[in-house]
């Protein structure tokens, strides 16, 4: 594993500058934990921020890990890519302990980023950033017609989709006779 | 906690073997689609079911909710106009859809209407209105409506949609004009016994006020259960009160009180003041399930309020037009003193003044 700390400066969450000069008890340290995508990437992520992910959440709350274990274990998300990953760890931190807002106009427009966000917001179960996302998706198509919603999304027609499950059939078929056929041959 | 490491440890492995994602919107899992389609609008969802069928399938599974949905037109040539005002405000129109019929299907399956205004003519006997009124009629399923209303509508059309609106139905509201009612079909449905507001407006049936009480009676219904007519002809209070002679607990020119089966529940009729004069027509009424605990000092005066709800446009009228001075205070009250069926004595003297005051 790349040991690459990238993130950490945007995913620690903003120090005081100066300490509050009447506060009355000690503060309890924010404890982080560490987090990789498919390109390794490591991300310090505050557990406040991580919160938003019920998932992570989940596995982190009877945990109890100290600062070098949790860096020694950090949470791997192969299935994620990198940039994406580093957009869910950044929007965990920007909205850490924050009411989520109605709107969040920062969200990828790219139609293959955003079907990987949605992904990995889906699978790490972040709430508000999945609905978000899935307005945004609503968008790509606002005004559109079928013709054109069809282009965008590249959804097939009925007839395509019939042609390709005829093919799968036969090829599936063929599969099984050449399965049959090779297991006559090793009974012989 | 080494076991909780070993845990953790393992689900992330878990999660690090699953497939990797990708990005076309035919290979997002079936809920995400659903939620991205719970995100748009009645035209893009439109639009997409009409993509593929799967899609539709997709789309056709999804609630929508409407402010508001209007039907209005005639069934005789399949003529009718839909408007949906989405929640946020925006309203779609059609009025030159080639599968009105179609289009319905799939509004009544997925729209939760917030309010429902339908106003389809009555049918003349044209040759393909029966058949245009059996496709309207057999393409409702189940209908999720909160508030609904009726123009002038045909009534087996009311029928069939008051019969298949889910429950919760939280006000009705009808218009007679001209238009009679088959009322005991209506009364025995049960979201409009269960409902909490129902008004008929030029409803000429004058049994249908103890009718109702009968039902309330029955039910058990809750206290605030509103029944609200305006009668195009004189009615008294005979007629309600011959019903219940037993459960007679006060009566005046203006209300009756009744009580019912249950010991904390009364039900009260009350007759509204027309500005024009007390014979004047139409005559207003309201039927309320009142706490048994209600002092008549608690009575709510304000009559114009409730005849406001039940005909909006009759102050205006009146108010917009200055020569019509109301009838004056001696001839109500005349009117009120004369009326054959108040033998009763009236507990609160002030209320003929007070409801003239309006």
């Amino acid at each position: 594993m790349s040991s690459t700390e990238q993130g950490t400066s945007s995913a620690a969450p903003a120090e005081p500058t100066t300490a509050p000069e009447s506060a009355a008890a000690p503060e309890v340290p924010e404890s982080f934990y560490y987090v990789h995508g498919k390109d390794k990437v490591v991300h310090k992520v505050s557990a406040g921020a991580l919160q938003h992910s019920a998932l992570i959440h989940g596995m982190i709350s009877n945990l109890g890990y100290t600062e070098e274990q949790a860096k020694a274990n950090p949470f791997p998300f192969e299935n994620i890519d990198g940039d994406i990953l580093q957009m869910v760890v950044d929007w965990c931190n920007q909205h850490k302990g924050k009411p989520t807002p109605p709107e969040d106009t920062n969200l990828p427009k790219q139609k293959e980023k955003l079907f990987d966000l949605v992904l990995a917001v889906n699978y790490l179960e972040i709430k508000e950033l999945l609905t978000y996302c899935c307005k945004q998706v609503a968008m790509m198509v606002k005004g559109k017609s079928p013709e054109e919603i069809r282009e965008i999304w590249m959804i097939p027609t009925d007839a395509e989709d019939e042609a390709a499950e005829k093919e799968a059939k036969k090829r599936a078929g063929k599969e099984a006779a050449g399965e049959t056929a090779a297991a006559a041959g090793d009974a012989k | 906690m080494s076991s909780d490491i070993q845990k953790s440890i393992k689900t992330t492995e878990k999660l690090a073997n699953d497939s990797i994602y990708d990005t076309n919107w035919c290979d997002m899992p079936s809920e995400i689609k659903a939620k991205c389609i719970g995100k748009m609008e009645f035209k893009e969802r439109l639009s997409l079911r009409s993509t593929a069928k799967a899609e539709r399938s997709l789309v056709d599974s999804q609630k929508i909710k409407f402010q508001k949905g209007v039907l209005m037109g005639e069934l005789d040539n399949g003529d009718f106009e839909v408007s949906l005002d989405s929640e946020n405000g925006n309203t779609v129109s059609f009025k030159t859809m080639k599968d009105r019929l179609e289009l319905m299907k799939y509004i009544w399956k997925v729209g939760v209407f917030e309010e429902l205004n339908v106003s389809i003519s009555p049918l003349f006997g044209e040759e393909e209105a029966p058949a245009m009124k059996e496709k309207f009629i057999g393409n409702t399923s189940e209908i999720s409506a909160k508030n609904v209303g009726f123009g002038h509508c045909d009534t087996d059309i009311i029928l069939y949609i008051l019969r298949n609106t889910k429950n919760g139905v939280e006000s009705i509201e009808m218009n007679a004009f001209g238009n009679p009612h088959p009322f005991d079909d209506i009364l025995a449905i049960p979201q409009v016994q269960n409902t909490k507001y129902w008004h008929i407006e030029y409803h000429n049936q004058t049994d249908a006020l103890h009718k109702v009480a009968q039902v309330w009676i029955d039910n058990n219904s809750s206290i605030g259960s509103t029944f609200q007519l305006s009668i195009d002809t004189n009615v008294s209070f005979d007629d309600f009160k011959g019903h219940f002679t037993e459960r007679i607990i006060t009566t005046s020119t203006k209300r009756a009180r009744i009580s019912t089966n249950n010991p904390d529940h009364h039900i009260l009729l009350e007759r509204g003041w027309n500005p024009y004069g007390v014979y004047f027509r139409p005559q207003f009424f309201r039927l309320t399930v009142i706490s048994a605990d209600m002092k008549e000092s608690d009575y709510d005066d304000n009559c114009k309020e409730w005849i406001r709800k039940l005909d909006p446009y009759f102050f205006n009228n009146w108010e917009n037009n200055v020569d019509d001075d109301p009838v004056p205070v001696d001839d109500q009250e005349d009117f009120w003193e004369h009326l054959p069926v108040d033998d009763s004595d009236d507990s609160d003297d002030s209320d003929d003044d007070q409801m003239l005051n309006l």
